[in-house]
């Protein structure tokens, strides 16, 4: 059981994946203790009723989304709070950018 | 550059109602039971390849008329239910995204809909006599398939609608006291809704069957199906959709909000009734349809991208642009391409975003060409969307060789599209860091 989970979603969760790879290993450089997964935003429902997400990140190409996502995960976090909601900034999605995002989702946790 | 596109308010304005209208509720739920139902037909498209491709290069005779069946089997499972599958599916995913509690009730009731929409009386072919008969008492693959792809996306909508907005009633709940226990008043509570659902369904199927002599199958086929697929899966229909789509992923919106709502339906029609005419060894009926503009529009993904990175790995200059596209080019190669459209970027980068929209509609019109004047066959095989370049177009076309010699075309003349945008964008960025410096 990590410490952390973090959701990435996108259109199909296949590009997404690839970014999920480059966080795992920004993670592990810097010693943090988290599951970092993607799927499709058609799945994410499932995802939040099954698991203690801590943190959910939105595919640039699926910003339009957004409005939807907060809906859905109000109070949905630990102890009836919002799971924080990020869109990844364009730039760091399309470099691949693990440690960038990363940091980000760490900022939206810790809050 | 980027910075005044992006900040432009008609963008900003055209870019949110996109994707307004893309996230609505009806449309997402389309969308989303498409995806549900897609193993079926990349399963159908598996099974025509290796039916109708690969068994007669290896078997002949009766031999190879015993192993078909497997195929036609196939076919029976995927292609001639996708009407039948679709109209559960929608019913699901739109009682999912309404958040009702119990999206299986509304599958179930949307595929009793459908069911009840069938004509009475359907004609078949005897096995033994080619002359059709009409007999009653069954459903036909004719109605549950292709034919019935609309239908069932619109009864699963229209019932499962009703059925949440009954079961919201509070009037319509049936109250048993505190003695009862409260499961007894549930299981009453779902099935008011339903028996009213049913029976308005029924109602209109009724009706239409006694005063018009009709279903509500041929009614959609009629003044829906068939005028939406004939004029966007014509050529200039497709080409105008498709670009609609491209240009909003230049936006940084995802294609699939246009094009898997406007083109997926009709397009997946024509690949189907070309799967199946194919496996039947009839007349294959369309140039168009998914797996064609999939194969020669998205090479290397939307944008058919993998043309701008050898572009780039021939002409860039910057660091940064030839590390970008080294980075994409293996997801590239299975037609992914967040990274380019992101990294590189060609998001809001008005050189690229040219070559981004019309590559895609010269690739389909080279294909299309040489597809109609019969140089190369027609598609026929549904492959899933992540098949690498040229091998794409090699299976798609159920192993016709000419069309790699046409998708390798399609890509030198892609390469050659891009390069001046390629340089035309780095001297505008490298002129943009003079600026910002």
């Amino acid at each position: 059981m990590a410490k952390q989970t973090i959701m990435l979603n996108c259109a199909a969760g296949m590009s997404t994946s690839l970014l999920v790879t480059k966080m795992q290993q920004a993670a592990e450089s810097q010693e943090i203790d988290a599951k970092i997964f993607a799927c499709a935003a058609g799945e994410a429902d499932a995802h939040i009723e099954q698991e203690q997400i801590d943190c959910v990140l939105l595919g640039p190409q699926v910003s339009y989304m957004k409005d939807d996502f907060v809906k859905k995960l109000a109070g949905k976090g630990a102890a009836g709070a919002d799971i924080p909601l990020g869109v990844i900034d364009m730039q760091a999605y399309g470099l691949m950018d693990g440690a960038k995002v990363l940091a980000q989702a760490e900022a939206l946790i810790n809050g | 550059m980027e910075g005044n596109l992006q900040n432009n308010s008609a963008v900003q304005k055209f870019s949110n109602f996109c994707g307004k209208v893309g996230n609505e509720v009806h449309l997402r739920s389309l969308r989303d039971a498409f995806a549900m139902i897609m193993p079926l037909f990349i399963l159908a498209g598996v099974g025509t390849l290796i039916n109708s491709v690969i068994f007669p290069w290896l078997f002949k005779g009766q031999t190879l008329a015993n192993l078909q069946v497997w195929g036609t089997l196939i076919s029976n499972g995927t292609l001639n239910i996708a009407g039948l599958a679709l109209a559960p599916a929608t019913g699901f995913t739109l009682a999912k995204n309404k958040n009702y509690k119990n999206p299986m009730a509304a599958a179930i009731i949307s595929l009793a809909a459908l069911i009840m929409m069938m004509p009475q009386k359907i004609s078949l072919t005897l096995a033994t006599n080619a002359k059709p008969v009409d007999v009653t008492g069954g459903l036909s693959y004719a109605n549950l398939g292709t034919s019935s792809m609309f239908s069932g996306i619109i009864v699963g909508l229209l019932a499962t609608e009703l059925f949440i907005w009954l079961g919201s009633i509070k009037k319509l709940k049936i109250n048993l006291g505190d003695k009862v226990p409260p499961m007894v008043g549930e299981s009453f509570n779902s099935m008011i809704p339903s028996i009213l659902t049913a029976s308005a369904f029924a109602l209109v199927g009724a009706l239409l069957a006694v005063f018009g002599q009709t279903d509500l199958i041929s009614l959609i086929v009629k003044i829906i199906q068939e005028p939406l697929r004939s004029f966007n899966t014509s050529l200039p229909g497709s080409l105008f959709i498709y670009s609609i789509g491209n240009f909003l992923f230049t936006l940084g919106i995802h294609q699939t909000v246009v094009n898997g709502t406007l083109l997926d339906p009709v397009l997946l029609i024509n690949m189907n009734k070309n799967m199946a005419a194919y496996n039947a060894h009839k007349a294959v009926p369309y140039i168009m349809n998914k797996t064609f503009l999939d194969t020669f529009g998205m090479i290397g993904g939307t944008g058919s991208t993998i043309c701008l990175i050898i572009a780039v790995f021939l002409v860039a200059k910057q660091k940064s642009s030839k590390t970008v596209a080294g980075l994409s080019l293996v997801p590239g190669l299975f037609n992914i391409n967040e990274p380019m459209i992101f990294g590189f970027p060609i998001v809001f980068n008005i050189p690229l975003m040219i070559p981004f929209v019309l590559q895609p509609v010269i690739g389909i019109l080279i294909a299309y060409f040489f597809t109609a004047i019969g140089w190369m066959s027609r598609v026929v095989v549904y492959i899933p969307w992540v098949t690498p370049p040229v091998l794409s177009a090699f299976l798609a076309t159920g192993g016709d060789w000419r069309a790699i010699f046409v998708h390798l075309l399609i890509i030198v003349i892609g390469v050659l599209f891009y390069m001046p945008f390629v340089k035309i964008s780095e001297r505008v960025s490298a002129q943009n860091a003079v600026v910002e410096n």
